[in-house]
């Protein structure tokens, strides 16, 4: 109940700020250029006279790179989304506020997580929502799509767990985005030397989030890709609920 | 036939913060109708204690009793029966007085009905009326301190913990807010912590004097009227020992 009460007035909070809102737009609005690009490209390499299908179809060649782009722009954004989710509370001595309300730390980091894990899902649903209005025109692999729609909310969860939980470890809401950036691009770049080289990722390649999202953007949702994203949520919020179940023993 | 126990009661309690002792075996007790004055001079550990008794940090050593019951790891009886304002009034700048108390009667678990009588119960009683759809955010330090105040008895607790309650107010907000203590009294008990004699002589009927991380006086008031000036100067002047 507390950790919805948390998520509550965390959303409230940012449906009222500028901040959130004015990133949100710029976000929405790099992608609807980044579709429009997608789609004009994809249109000249249509055949001009009818034939049989031939080639990567809409979702291919324009749906998945676009979703790949959106979390590309999520590695930037979701850090500033998350950075002031708990290390701007402690010096407003809100934190402090939520645990004498008897919030557990559990409650509060996932109420935290929730209020900005709906925001976050909010923009890939608006996202999701550009190519869906050429649903009717284009006959997309609407499995394909789900596909990579559920991978790309999953990565995103991932991401603003990561986020929150740098929250957590920092006092200064500019450090936690720092880390939460250095930390995503990580797990974006991990494996780019062995991918340019041609050679297998290995273990790099098993951390790199690259490696799950490419099969889901093809229409392989794995169980394993799922296992990742999920080891990685639960990490993380376990590492910030475990650093703000210590704010009382520390002080 | 068994003595009822304190409403709040501290036995040796003790913290470090940092390597150094801020605490060291604290004990005092605090009855129903008794509203306690903290005392001390600043990093006395007058917040710590304050802290503690609200459940924020957990001491090292000693414990916490509310009506008997060791408070310090049932987050359930500090929830229900402490209500806790800080020194700076943690309140969420973009929300309107009416949703930052909402929420906070949310998080306390108070039902929807019971949120409605809350709220409209604290909003007259703290005469906030006027400024339920005004932004936390926009609001003069008295005015948050009453809206601290409303937070802190939504779920009308039993003990009202108040940290530096009137720092900072001009001396009509001073006299409002002894004059409010004065109506919160009845049936609960009241700690607050102040650097000002002044103050805690008009305020309070009990009080304890904190120096160097420990209790150096816990009496009446009534007692040492006159004579707290002298004595809370005589002991603040005392150095500090060495011992971390």
């Amino acid at each position: 109940m507390s950790a919805l009460a948390v998520a509550r007035i965390d959303l409230k909070r940012l449906a009222v700020r500028p901040f959130a809102w004015t990133l949100a737009g710029i976000a929405l609005a790099m992608m609807a250029w980044q579709f429009l690009l997608g789609l004009s490209a994809f249109m000249h390499a249509q055949p001009v006279v009818p034939g049989p299908a031939a080639g990567p179809g809409f979702i291919d060649a324009v749906v998945a790179p676009y979703l790949l782009n959106y979390i590309q722009l999520c590695l930037v954004i979701v850090p500033l989304i998350t950075m002031q989710a708990l290390a701007g509370e402690r010096g407003a001595q809100r934190l402090a506020l939520l645990t004498a309300s008897g919030a557990t730390a559990a409650q509060i980091v996932l109420g935290k997580f929730t209020a900005r894990l709906v925001f976050l899902w909010l923009l890939l649903v608006i996202v999701a929502t550009m190519p869906l209005v050429l649903g009717g025109a284009t006959h997309p692999d609407w499995g394909q799509f789900g596909a990579a729609l559920v991978a790309s909310a999953l990565c995103v969860a991932a991401l603003a767990a990561i986020g929150v939980a740098c929250s957590a470890f920092t006092p200064e809401p500019a450090l936690a985005a720092t880390a939460a950036l250095l930390i995503g691009e990580g797990l974006s770049l991990i494996d780019a030397g062995v991918r340019i080289s041609g050679g297998e990722g290995g273990w790099l390649g098993y951390l790199a989030l690259h490696t799950h999202l490419a099969p889901a953007m093809r229409g392989l949702v794995r169980s394993e890709d799922i296992v990742y994203f999920l080891i990685i949520i639960v990490l993380a919020l376990a590492l910030a609920i475990r650093r703000i179940a210590a704010e009382r023993e520390r002080g | 036939m068994a003595a009822t126990p304190a409403l709040l009661e501290l036995v040796s309690v003790g913290r470090r913060l940092a390597g150094r002792a801020v605490l060291r075996d604290v004990s005092f007790s605090l009855r129903r109708d008794d509203v306690l004055g903290l005392l001390g001079v600043n990093g006395a550990g007058k917040s710590t204690t304050l802290a503690i008794i609200a459940g924020v940090l957990q001491p090292d050593a000693g414990s916490v009793l509310i009506d008997g019951k060791n408070a310090t790891d049932d987050v359930r009886t500090m929830r229900d029966r402490i209500g806790w304002v800080p020194e700076s009034v943690p309140l969420w700048p973009e929300l309107t007085v009416i949703e930052a108390l909402d929420a906070c009667g949310r998080l306390r678990g108070l039902s929807k009905p019971a949120r409605k009588t809350a709220l409209e119960r604290e909003l007259a009683r703290l005469e906030l009326t006027d400024l339920a759809q005004r932004l936390c955010g926009q609001l003069s330090l008295g005015q948050k301190r009453r809206v601290g105040l409303a937070q802190a008895l939504l779920h009308e607790p039993d003990l009202l913990v108040l940290d530096e309650p009137g720092n900072g107010l001009d001396p009509v907000q001073a006299a409002q807010l002894r004059e409010l203590i004065g109506k919160l009294k009845p049936g609960r008990g009241i700690i607050l912590s102040s650097h000002d004699l002044a103050e805690v002589e008009a305020m309070c009927n009990r009080v304890v004097i904190l120096h160097d991380s420990r209790v150096r006086l816990d009496a009446p008031l009534e007692t040492r009227r006159g004579k707290l000036d002298a004595q809370f100067r005589s002991i603040a002047a005392q150095p500090a020992s060495a011992a971390a």
